[in-house]
Formats: structure tokens, C-alpha cells, sequence
């Protein structure tokens, strides 16, 4: 991993235009660099396999392969990145799936602007982060 | 072109800041402002008379579509551009039926948003291919948008009469409703039962129910 202060970021999500959100709230920073975009799954395991990303950030409701099978599989082959699920998808059912899966961070796209850049600070320091609207206790179970 | 105003409308955040950093990247377009709700856009809409409403549909307090009549109504002049992720035909039919002449998805690419301001900002209408093939789809299969059809079919007036009957008024309660002789609202309805081949009052209430003029 790479330190705090310069991760390669892959961004992926089937809207381009929150795409161009994310950039713009990153690009503000210039603290990391996104060094890919994805709009499927598919496509994000493929450039996540190539472009050895330190965090990818990802959307769930892809297709075809959606972010938690994305999740799923790049724990496997490629242990060492990170995944930040960037979501609407409030439930605590979806943020227990993300935790399954082996996401490292479950961000709501509400909280984006605020707190990007506070969780992938944490993730760059091998934490976990989620989105405060979440029962603390319940996220410390599930994140462990 | 110079100093084009545009609104954007979303009630999320990170699609307003893609939309405005898209706006900001083209020369001599600006961000005028921004609105979280139907209702905020139309407020904006008002105060700020954009030359594009860029707009969700899935809004809080009064959806896209809502707002997209109430601004068309208040700003004539200004294009409505709806931007969604609702993939359907029905809602492509009732983008144009409230007045939009712009409709792509979220899952287009930033190309074709551009494309789209640029169309609005001369006045001409822009759909996605994707969507000008379902328009033609549609056609073909002889499916057209009934809701359409009826406005073509009826005057506003005879649509107005057609709820009031098919809630169950009679015409002489229809005339009194809309302050009209009984003998004008009889001949309304005439019209609209000849206008939409219909024989009896059942089929008539059938028809509105089946074309949502009113619920079941």
C-alpha cells in the first residue's frame, strides 16, 4: 500500500456524471490520483487487475457484476487493495453484504462531499471507515 | 455562444457537482444555480431565468416531471433537459408530455449531456439514439403514448368533462360544475363518445381508467 498521501484511486460506477463528482471532490485534494474509471464490474475487476489500484472505490447496483461481487472478487485476486463501497443503498442488510463481501469502507453517496476524502484517509491508514449514519456498534461488529 | 444560464436540479449531491463541473469545463456556459427538489427548482427557475433547466425526475417535494410543467408554464423561454436513470418508454412519452424537449440517461456519457445543452441552447430537441429508436419502436407497433393520443383526439375542454363524467357526475352536474348550460354539456359529451368510438357511459369510464384520466 501505498502511503496516506498519494493512493491511486480506480473509480467505478455505471453514471458517468457521479464519476465526474467523485474526480472533482478527489482533484480538490491532490492527494490521490485516480488512475482508472470503470462503468461495469467486469470492466473494474479487469482494470483493477491491471492498474494494481490501492483503493477502489464502487458503486453496487452494476451490471453485469455488481460491486459486491466486485468486492467478492477482488479480495481474492488482489488482496492488498481496498474497497470503498460508494453507495446510495442506506440498509443495514446491504451494509452487512458489503462486510460480507470484504469491503473495507461503506460510504452513502450523501455523505460523499463531506466525507471522501476522511475515508479514504482512513483507508489509506489500513482502517475502516462508514458512513455515521450507521449504528457504531453494529459497524464495529461487522468491520472487526 | 456566449453566457448560456443553466439550472441544475438533483437532489443528489455528487451528481450537481458532476453536472456543474461538466457546465463549468464549457466555455460561456454557467452554473446559474442549483436546487435540490422539484419545488427548489421551480423557486430558482423563477428567480433566475436560466436558459436550461438541467433536471432528475426522482425528486423530493414535486418530482421532475411536476416542476418540468410548472417551469415550462413560468419560464417559456427556458429548455428543460431531463437527465434520469428511469430506462422506459412510458417515461420518455411523459418527459415530452410535460413539456421537456431533452431527455438522456445518467448511464450516458458526458459527450452526450453536452450534446443535449447544446441542442436546447438553439431551441432544437434532443434524444439519445437509444431513445429515438424506442419513440420509433413504438410507432411502429402502433403503441403510441395514449395519454398523447387523447390530447390530440380531444379538446382541453372535452377532457376535463371526460374525468367529470367518468367520476361518476351527470351532465347536468358536469354543467353545473364547469358553469355551463346542460344542453352545451350534453353535446360535449356527444363529441367525446363519437371522438373515442364509444357507446355507454361504462365504456366511457373504462376508457378513462384504462388511459389513468382517472384512478380505478
Amino acid at each position: 500500500m501505498a502511503s496516506a498521501s498519494h493512493l491511486r484511486v480506480l473509480l467505478s460506477d455505471d453514471h458517468p456524471i457521479v464519476r465526474r463528482g467523485v474526480r472533482n471532490i478527489l482533484e480538490s485534494t491532490l492527494e490521490y490520483e485516480i488512475c482508472g474509471e470503470a462503468d461495469d464490474g467486469d470492466q473494474t475487476v479487469k482494470l483493477a487487475l491491471r492498474l494494481h489500484p490501492d483503493v477502489v472505490i464502487t458503486d453496487i447496483s452494476m451490471h453485469p457484476m455488481n460491486g459486491l461481487q466486485v468486492t467478492e472478487e477482488l479480495r481474492k485476486s488482489l488482496p492488498d487493495a481496498k474497497i470503498l463501497i460508494l453507495t446510495m443503498h442506506d440498509s443495514v442488510e446491504m451494509l452487512r453484504a458489503a462486510a460480507a463481501a470484504g469491503a473495507s469502507g461503506y460510504l452513502l453517496k450523501s455523505d460523499a462531499e463531506e466525507l471522501l476524502v476522511a475515508a479514504l484517509h482512513s483507508l489509506g491508514e489500513g482502517d475502516r471507515f462508514v458512513s455515521p449514519s450507521f449504528d457504531a456498534k453494529l459497524v464495529k461488529q461487522l468491520f472487526h | 455562444m456566449s453566457n448560456l444560464k443553466i439550472l441544475i436540479a438533483d437532489d443528489h449531491d455528487l451528481v450537481r457537482k458532476g453536472l456543474r463541473m461538466l457546465v463549468e469545463e464549457h466555455p460561456g456556459w454557467s452554473v446559474c444555480a442549483e436546487a435540490r427538489s422539484g419545488r427548489e427548482a421551480v423557486d430558482q427557475a423563477t428567480q433566475h431565468t436560466p436558459d436550461i433547466v438541467v433536471i432528475d425526475v426522482s425528486m423530493p417535494d414535486l418530482n421532475g416531471l411536476e416542476a418540468t410543467r410548472l417551469i415550462r408554464k413560468a419560464c417559456p423561454k427556458a429548455e428543460v433537459l431531463v437527465i434520469t436513470h428511469h430506462d422506459s418508454d412510458e417515461m420518455a412519452a411523459e418527459v415530452l408530455s410535460a413539456g421537456a424537449r431533452g431527455y438522456i440517461l445518467k448511464s450516458d456519457s458526458d459527450e452526450e449531456l453536452v450534446h443535449a445543452v447544446e441542442a436546447l441552447s438553439r431551441h432544437k430537441p434532443y434524444f439519445t439514439a437509444r431513445v429515438t429508436e424506442m419513440f420509433l419502436a413504438n410507432r411502429a407497433s402502433g403503441a403510441t403514448d395514449q395519454a398523447e393520443s387523447i390530447r390530440k383526439r380531444l379538446t382541453v375542454r372535452e377532457v376535463e368533462i371526460l374525468q367529470l363524467l367518468a367520476e361518476g357526475k351527470t351532465a347536468k352536474e358536469v354543467a353545473a360544475a364547469l358553469v355551463i348550460a346542460t344542453k352545451t354539456s350534453d353535446t360535449h359529451r356527444t363529441n367525446i363518445m363519437r371522438k373515442l368510438d364509444l357507446h355507454s357511459i361504462a365504456e366511457l369510464v373504462r376508457y378513462a381508467i384504462r388511459n389513468k384520466i382517472v384512478e380505478p
